[in-house]
């Protein structure tokens, strides 16, 4: 028995050798030149593996016009939030199209990220869905590296100017448009009113401040209450980026090249952020759930972030009524300094393996880039449009009990279309982390001058 | 080969041992070339190439293996490794192998619950303990309020925040996570030692540790070059710690290899080559240690 | 000694501890750090199951880890004696030579080996979970040293009784190494059951996913469960520490007896 499994078993292994070897003989793809140049040098095999792609790609094509052409497939990760918002997007549009359905698959974005970059690495893209949801910091990055991979949406109906201009420009790349903009991660300023006004402090006293005003306050509010107004983790630069984006600045210039060495924006947030660590008003713990723990602790007066936050926030329901929002603190001294600013949040995009792109561009166009009443559907679970049109709906304009009654939803679609737009840049998580390491360095007690040109060097050593 | 100097009447018999030999050892090692070997040509061939995503091309053959030399992050994890591999790897095989001696011994009781329960951690699903270690060591964590009821400290000590502390805990973490893993590997060699002769040296007066030193560790000999090799194997490749328990921080004090690697691959914008490059140092470097220990420990009697 | 060993064990236990408590705990309460076990076991068992298709995850995860352990065991148990008991030159530089097989981290070989699998048109497929560590070097060896431990005298005596070679293998050789057998069937269990890195790059379709993987989806998202999260941890655990607790005794209490 256990030798007839062996031998099965070396029977498949032999074979999928065969099929690995065999695809010499079909047509060489020409069109293919990144993947000619990736395998240059084992010729042999690129040619395989470019044959073989053919292959995949048109079996896909039989397998999908066999099952019918009115089926969609999406990957995207969060069950309570994006999933369920894509289902109520395929509700909205089977309204009009009865055979229309879409297929979720649950996939974190870690794995998303993972299976999207060895598909297109491998250059087979067969494995991938139609529409993927990707984080915007990730889009410039993953366009630009592989264009082949993305459709490109800018002639498709969907109108870009009904979306927050700083939110669309993730996705926007060379002048095209590759992505259609989904969640708000506009950033807010969430506070504890009770322990404010045990300082002595009420919401309008952080409204419209300035970092500066921030700290002085956030002294106050230590000594009196012993809580620190703003916790975050160390080692992500969450807080630094936010600051940044408030007033349209970026670790890149115009072309590409790290500017972190000369910033005059980035110097002063590394100077405020070491400040507000040192007076103590800044708390770091180790990791997200210790900082979600230090809200539903209580060990905070507040907190800084997209404004995804609330539904954690929200998790404490005994705190309902305490909480209160506003816009964040602007730098000072700097140039289009702002109170706001964002974080996160993602965008829609149709992949190259999708077989009915007209389908997939008219399903996006007409529900995330075009129905308000599908917004109206999911403010339940917290999804807060970019999509402008939206914001005006009469659901927006709902008190929030947990939030003393105030129409956060509202609130936040105004502050996404104050947002300054940033250029991420490509090398986004190779500045991001330079930036972070650069910030422990000088919490540590190094020169902030020094730091900066070291983790200059280190962007500029892993742009190579 | 080696039977050309044999007798001849043995050679046919020789010969069909030797045959069936490798007849037994054929399938195993095919797997190993197709799913190993041919994959690691791939990625050798690619760690000659340079640039980013699908954009590859040659150039310098070497450029990508001199960079890493220069290339800050990475010297920094390689040095993090090393500190692993030298203080953790001893430590972890010397507890394990005590324990399991320990274990071993007949008239102890509740064996069964002990053994699983030093195995447990290997089994615990990495999210879980990721989480427990963090709250753990955190600033208001477990270990602090106990460090501050001893008076040992005045506050709590952010000890995942600093480089020296927060090395320490992944080497801890290492420790207990592993050790009992190794354990499962000497308890089954034990087994291969006649119990008979840890009476014989009982008889003799011979101490626990003589009888440790003189007849367990020799007799494991076999057992402990593997897990020698193993640890050395996985610690150069260690992955999990440093992404889970302190995403390589504070300041790239904690980060590994691999890990390193694996952000050049998928975080960053691709750049495979360089990443193939790296993955060959590691490669290199495990295989010049097993080599010694290969060397030292893989002697027949 | 029982102190040092009950220290030792309740430091091993205590996660697994936090793990049960926390899965009996509301998110809310979990997140606040308590100790305590709680009341919220079957609301999170309920939440749990309607987020995500434990069973089919469980099936999955059982179906791959079984398949691959036998395979592997008999493959790599094969090879390990057959490396030892007919050892010469040629045998041992093989040896040397496949150890070199898993000292290249998987990052490195993940993009060949996918292309490899993706043009054999085997994603989603048991065969493309089993096939890249059905034949591990560390497998090999492992029986390869215990081997060096089987007194060449049996073979010798079985031969004279007449039996072949492979009848002494099985006849032989796997009934009085069950020690072995059993401490390699709880490693490679374990180790296919946590496989994370390769199933996430081949399956892409629900109806393949593994129980690593429905973990992984429930702490990604913006609000994590931590109630629901050590429920399926725990879930995720249990099978490994199950078949430890039941192979242990054929491991570490040994029957040498069978030897002699």
């Amino acid at each position: 028995m256990k030798r007839k499994i062996l031998s099965a078993l070396l029977c498949v292994a032999m074979t999928a050798t065969m099929l690995v070897g065999c695809g010499n003989n079909s047509n060489e793809s020409t069109d293919d030149t990144n993947q000619e140049a990736t395998d240059d040098a084992a010729d042999d095999a690129a040619g395989d593996d470019a044959a073989a792609d053919d292959a995949a790609g048109d079996d896909a094509a039989a397998d999908d016009s066999a099952a019918g052409g009115n089926k969609l497939t999406v990957w995207c990760w969060d069950p309570a939030f994006n999933i369920f918002s894509m289902e109520e997007a395929g509700k909205v549009y089977q309204a009009d199209h009865p055979d229309f359905s879409v297929e979720v698959t649950e996939t974190p974005w870690e794995d998303v990220q993972t299976k999207l970059t060895t598909a297109a690495t491998s250059g087979d893209l067969s494995t991938l869905p139609d529409i993927i949801l990707m984080q915007d910091n990730a889009f410039q990055k993953n366009v630009i590296s592989y264009p082949d991979a993305f459709v490109d949406l800018t002639d498709s109906a969907i109108d870009y100017s009904q979306f927050g201009e700083a939110k669309t420009a993730y996705s926007v790349i060379d002048g095209k448009n590759y992505g259609v903009p989904f969640d708000n991660g506009a950033v807010i300023a969430a506070y504890r009113t009770d322990i404010l006004e045990q300082a002595g402090m009420k919401i309008e006293d952080f409204t419209d401040i300035t970092w500066d005003e921030y700290l002085e306050k956030g002294k106050t509010v230590l000594e009196k209450t012993g809580k620190p107004l703003l916790s975050c983790q160390a080692g992500e630069s969450d807080v630094i980026m936010m600051m940044m984006q408030s007033c349209g600045a970026s670790l890149f210039d115009d072309e590409g090249n790290p500017a972190l060495v000369g910033n005059a924006a980035l110097k002063k947030v590394m100077e405020t952020y070491a400040a507000l660590k040192e007076a103590g008003v800044l708390v770091e713990v180790n990791d997200w759930d210790q900082y979600i723990s230090t809200m539903n602790t209580e060990a905070v007066a507040g907190t800084i972030n997209g404004c995804w936050i609330m539904a954690s926030i929200k998790t404490a329901e005994d705190q309902s009524g305490k909480w209160a929002v506003t816009n964040m603190p602007s730098l000072v001294g700097v140039e289009n300094a702002s109170n706001y600013s964002n974080n996160g949040g993602s965008s829609w995009a149709i992949t190259a393996n999708c077989q009915n792109v007209d389908l997939a561009k008219d399903f996006l166009a007409s529900t995330f880039a075009g129905s308000v009443e599908l917004y109206e559907n999911i403010i339940s679970c917290g999804a807060l449009a970019t999509y402008l049109p939206a914001g005006e709906s009469d659901v927006y304009a709902k008190g929030d009990d947990f939030f003393g009654g105030d129409a956060v939803s509202a609130k936040i679609v105004e502050f996404a279309g104050k947002t300054p737009s940033n250029n991420t840049g490509v090398y986004y998580y190779e500045a991001r982390d330079a930036v972070a390491t650069a910030m422990q360095n000088i919490v540590g007690g190094a020169s902030v001058d020094d730091e900066l040109q070291l983790a200059q060097e280190t962007i500029e050593s892993q742009m190579q | 080969m080696s039977q050309a100097k044999e007798p001849k009447k043995r050679m046919s018999l020789e010969r069909r041992h030797n045959l069936t030999g490798w007849a037994f050892l054929t399938p195993a090692t095919l797997m190993i070339a197709v799913m190993s070997f041919w994959p690691m040509i791939q990625a050798f061939i690619l760690s000659l190439q340079t640039g980013k995503a699908n954009k590859l091309s040659f150039g310098d053959p070497l450029a990508n293996y001199v960079r890493m030399f220069r290339d800050n992050v990475f010297t920094t994890s390689l040095a993090n490794t090393f500190l692993y591999l030298i203080i953790q790897v001893p430590i972890m095989l010397i507890l394990a192998l005590i324990l399991a001696s320990m274990l071993n011994n007949k008239d102890l009781r509740c064996k069964g619950l002990f053994r699983t329960a030093i195995f447990l951690p290997c089994a615990t699903s990495l999210v879980s303990y990721a989480i427990i270690f963090r709250s753990l060591f955190s600033v208001d964590g477990f270990v602090n309020t106990v460090l501050v009821n001893l008076g040992i400290l005045n506050t709590g000590y952010n000890f995942l925040g600093h480089a020296t502390s927060a090395k320490i805990i992944i080497i801890i973490a290492l420790v207990w996570r592993w050790t009992g893993y190794n354990m499962v590997f000497y308890l089954s060699g034990l087994q291969n030692i006649e119990y008979s002769v840890y009476e014989a040296a009982k008889i003799d007066g011979a101490s626990p540790m003589q009888t440790f030193f003189r007849i367990t560790v020799p007799l494991l000999k076999p057992t402990i070059l593997l897990t020698a090799i193993m640890s050395t194997n996985g610690t150069l490749q260690l992955f999990d710690e440093s992404v889970n328990l302190t995403k390589g921080g504070p300041a790239n004090a904690t980060i590994t290899m691999s890990h390193y690697i694996y952000n050049m691959s998928f975080k960053y914008v691709p750049t495979f080559g360089y990443a193939a490059a790296m993955s060959f140092l590691i490669f290199i470097l495990v295989a010049i240690l097993a080599f010694i220990q290969m060397k030292v420990g893989d002697k027949r009697d | 000694m029982y102190i040092f060993l009950t220290i030792v064990s309740l430091i091993s236990v205590f996660p697994l501890y936090w793990m049960l408590i926390s899965a009996t705990n509301k998110s809310i309460d979990v997140s606040r750090g308590t100790m305590l076990p709680g009341l919220a076991l079957i609301d999170n068992w309920k939440s749990l199951l309607s987020q995500q298709d434990v069973a089919r995850a469980m099936f999955n995860s059982f179906k791959y880890s079984i398949i691959l352990t036998a395979c592997a065991l008999v493959i790599c148990s094969l090879a390990g004696y057959g490396f030892e008991i007919y050892h010469d030159k040629g045998k041992d530089a093989v040896m040397s030579i496949l150890l070199l097989g898993m000292m290249v981290p998987f990052v490195a070989t993940l993009v060949p080996l996918f292309r490899m699998f993706s043009a054999a048109k085997l994603l989603n497929t048991t065969v493309a979970f089993i096939l890249p560590t059905i034949s591990t070097p560390f497998l090999i060896m492992m029986f390869r040293q215990s081997a060096r431990s089987f007194p060449h005298d049996i073979i010798e005596a079985a031969r004279i009784d007449g039996l072949n070679e492979i009848q002494i293998f099985f006849r032989m050789f796997i009934p009085t190494m069950r020690s072995t057998y059993a401490a390699a069937m709880t490693i490679t269990f374990m180790n296919a059951w946590n496989n994370y890195l390769w199933p996430k790059v081949i399956m892409t379709t629900d109806e393949s996913m593994t129980m690593p993987m429905l973990v992984a989806n429930l702490t990604e998202g913006y609000v994590t469960d931590y109630g629901v999260l050590m429920l399926a941890v725990l879930l995720c655990s249990l099978p490994t520490i199950i078949i430890f607790f039941l192979l242990q005794k054929s491991f570490a209490e040994g029957i040498t007896g069978a030897v002699k």
